[in-house]
């Protein structure tokens, strides 16, 4: 056991560190709100400057563009990159797609995908959720109709997370409505400026255009763009979950939170003089404290695990739990602590940190719902990690 | 960062596992939690001829010159099958006096803790059962080369059995001292014993004007300040290691069971509110079984990290001991018996939660340490 970073990892942390100095603006406090224009800019010009230090796809294979690297390094990578909350991070595809057309993919594709990914040029987009699918993800109705040299894509994928700024979308697509539900999914791609895609905006609860819904009318589809076999979408898909799942982005906001709210209340601002020496908001930021390490050595033993050739399925599903968790919890904490103050929106006046707590922790209600609500990972838990029978 | 076993870990727990599986078995911890210590002396006995006492004592004291993080994995599987065993005690003791000790008094004393032949357990608390030593009353006067000790400390575990207590005193300057003071059959020693939910012997003892070697003392003044502190954190990193694996049991016995009692025509476990329940004890074990990992590996001759002693303190004291409710919620009714074992998981639970300062205390430290 060794509870540090290498000398090496340590050292790329500080370089990455570094760039992000001087890639952010003096006065970035984010998070990044990738449907204002300016933010989506910084966005592009961050990520290629990580892809020309070759940061994007570290633990990948070097003739796809990567260097080879340990998954300690992507983690250390996303931790830092979220601490900062930095933009230029397309997780869709270096993530969670890019692992999956490398397991999954032919040649031709991994060629043809990869690279892009590496070079931060093309944005990905997932397609799984459906207005009537959502943790019964293999109900899915989008269908996929075999016509000759492509496929006739119809139906509607919803909750699609920067598909108004993607250039490509992974989805999965019912193939075979004959099968048995898990048996008729393949996975496809899709560029998303094809006739027939049509990209409807949603406004999510924090007053963020983030998330859309995508409706697919008789879209063509190049059969080449299936990933895996006709009919395994279901398992090329998990997998990309599998990835999804790590909970290291909220341990380090969290850690990012907790720190911006110690600022706060040891600063010596004379409303507030009276609550930095309660003993009982003390323990509470000691508490969050604590927990914050916890769900951060849950990510990292994950990315160990991933290191050592495991697919890490339980433990990924419990860094995603108390990981969400926590950073609800210590937006939840902020709001609460800047009492009347807690409660202003942002950009209204005499509102405390920018009104930052507030939108944030409306923001991120999605964190334990997204990517398989909370209560579908702790049946994971359950039934792959501790054996419990499902009937 | 690294959270596999290295090869000397796997070889202690594989041989901890082994024999503890039939040495430390609910009989036997029945019978310690009677009041019957013979089962605990013949135990310990055993123990010493693995030569646990001594894991972390350096060799050229008789020891095994393990780290502290080795001896983690070891205090994992006494946790986890609630060993009736001082060797928290022992451990934590002979660690304070290889790192603030004079060479004398190491080599007086760690060899035979190593042997066996001493049993050093820590007396820190008094009346007002607080682990804050600034409060300590126990008072030392200097006579010649000997110092006199009166006043009375609290919850020492297994002073029944120990030769000889690592205590912390008052000097008659004002300034805290800790002292090796032999205790077994010592004029002006009583002991009181008290009877105490973890089911391991813990008394009171008394001092009364008991003359001690001034050779004996381990620390003062600052540095004792430092000792002392860093055996108090050592005690909770040990508590947390123990909890982790006590949690762990607990996790294992309870997912056992609910797969095996059927309701309604099939296992009890089938139930997604019985799932969603042993998840997140799956959780909190492993949370609580890496950040004692974690504050363990960061002890070592040089320093440790108090924050992250505090964390797996924190965590454990109250991740450990709700783990241990759900459990009897998942139990249902034969959980809430005397007959089943589980009340003895629960019982150690509370009383480890509260050693070596319990989680309020410990959240306070750990403010002071971010500034607040």
């Amino acid at each position: 056991m060794r509870f540090e970073f290498t000398a090496e990892e340590s050292n790329f942390k500080r370089r990455l560190s570094a760039f992000l100095d001087n890639a952010l603006p003096d006065d970035w406090r984010g998070p990044p709100d990738e449907s204002r224009d300016d933010h989506w800019h910084l966005n592009q010009k961050i990520k290629r400057g990580l892809a020309d230090q070759g940061w994007l796809v570290m633990s990948w294979p070097k003739k796809y563009g990567g260097s080879d690297s340990s998954p300690m390094m992507n983690t250390i990578f996303a931790e830092e990159m979220a601490y900062r909350r930095a933009p230029g991070h397309d997780r869709f595809g270096t993530r969670m797609f890019g692992p999956t057309l490398m397991r999954f993919g032919s040649e031709d594709q991994r060629i043809k995908y990869l690279g892009s990914i590496a070079r931060g040029e093309i944005q990905w987009c997932q397609g799984y959720s459906e207005p009537n699918s959502g943790s019964d993800l293999a109900s899915l109705q989008t269908k996929a109709i075999d016509d000759g040299d492509h496929f006739t894509v119809t139906g509607a994928k919803i909750w699609t997370s920067l598909a108004h700024r993607a250039d490509m979308m992974f989805m999965l697509v019912r193939t075979d409505p004959n099968s048995a539900p898990h048996k008729g999914i393949s996975l496809i791609m899709v560029d998303m400026k094809s006739p027939g895609v049509d990209i409807q905006p949603i406004i999510n609860m924090a007053g963020v255009h983030s998330f859309n819904q995508v409706i697919f009318n008789e879209v063509r589809v190049p059969k080449e763009n299936l990933v895996g076999d006709l009919n395994d979408g279901w398992r090329v898909g998990m997998t990309v979950l599998n990835f999804e799942r790590s909970g290291i982005d909220y341990a380090a906001w969290a850690r990012a939170a907790l720190e911006e709210l110690v600022d706060y209340v040891s600063a010596h601002d004379p409303i507030i003089e009276t609550i930095s020496s309660d003993p009982i908001i003390r323990r509470t930021l000691a508490e969050l404290k604590t927990e914050i390490e916890a769900a951060r050595l849950m990510c990292f033993d994950v990315a160990w695990r991933q290191g050592q050739g495991e697919v890490p399925s339980s433990e990924a599903s419990m860094s995603k739990v108390v990981a969400t968790e926590i950073y609800t919890k210590v937006l939840d904490y902020g709001v609460e602590l800047l009492g009347m103050y807690g409660v202003l929106e942002p950009g209204s006046s005499q509102s405390k940190l920018e009104g930052r707590f507030l939108k944030m922790r409306l923001f991120y209600t999605s964190g334990p719902i997204l990517a398989g609500t909370n209560e579908i990972q702790k049946n994971i838990i359950a039934q792959r990690g501790l054996g419990l029978p499902r009937k | 960062m690294d959270f596999g076993l290295t090869e000397t870990q796997e070889l202690i727990r594989r041989s901890a596992r082994e024999f503890l599986k039939d040495q430390s078995d609910s009989e036997t911890i029945r019978s310690v939690a009677s009041g019957n210590y013979d089962a605990l002396e013949n135990l310990w006995k055993k123990t010493i001829e693995l030569g646990w006492p001594g894991l972390v004592i350096p060799e050229e004291f008789g020891g095994a010159g393990f780290s502290f993080g080795d001896l983690a994995v070891l205090l994992e599987e006494l946790g986890a099958t609630l060993a009736p065993v001082p060797i928290v005690e022992s451990a934590i003791t002979s660690w304070i006096i290889e790192r603030y000790g004079s060479e004398s008094i190491k080599s007086e004393i760690l060899p035979q803790i190593s042997s066996g032949d001493i049993l050093l357990t820590p007396s820190i608390v008094e009346r007002n059962g607080s682990w804050d030593t600034s409060s300590t009353t126990v008072a030392a006067t200097k006579s010649g080369s000997n110092v006199v000790i009166t006043g009375e400390k609290r919850f020492v575990a297994f002073a029944q059995q120990a030769t000889h207590s690592l205590t912390t005193i008052r000097m008659d300057d004002g300034e805290l001292a800790l002292i090796a003071i032999p205790i077994w059959k010592a004029e002006g020693i009583h002991q009181t014993p008290v009877d105490h939910a973890s089911g391991v012997p813990v008394s009171s003892i008394t001092f009364n004007e008991v003359v001690v070697p001034e050779a004996n003392i381990v620390a003062t003044g600052e540095k004792a300040v430092k000792a002392i502190q860093e055996l108090v954190s050592a005690g909770s990193v040990a508590r947390a290691a123990q909890l982790a694996g006590l949690g762990r049991a607990v996790l294992d016995a309870t997912v056992s069971y609910t797969t095996n009692r059927e309701q309604f025509g099939r296992p009890v476990g089938t139930f997604q509110a019985v799932q969603h329940h042993l998840a997140e004890m799956a959780i909190a074990a492993k949370q609580v079984s890496h950040l004692a990992h974690s504050a363990a590996w960061s002890f070592s001759r040089e320093g440790y990290s108090y924050e992250r002693a505090a964390q797996a303190k924190i965590a454990a004291s109250e991740k450990i001991s709700a783990l241990c409710w759900t459990a009897h919620q998942c139990h249902g009714a034969i959980g809430f018996t005397w007959e089943h074992d589980l009340h003895l998981y629960t019982r150690r639970a509370l009383a480890w939660k509260t050693d070596y300062g319990d989680a309020g205390f410990h959240k306070s430290n750990l403010a002071d340490t971010m500034g607040l």
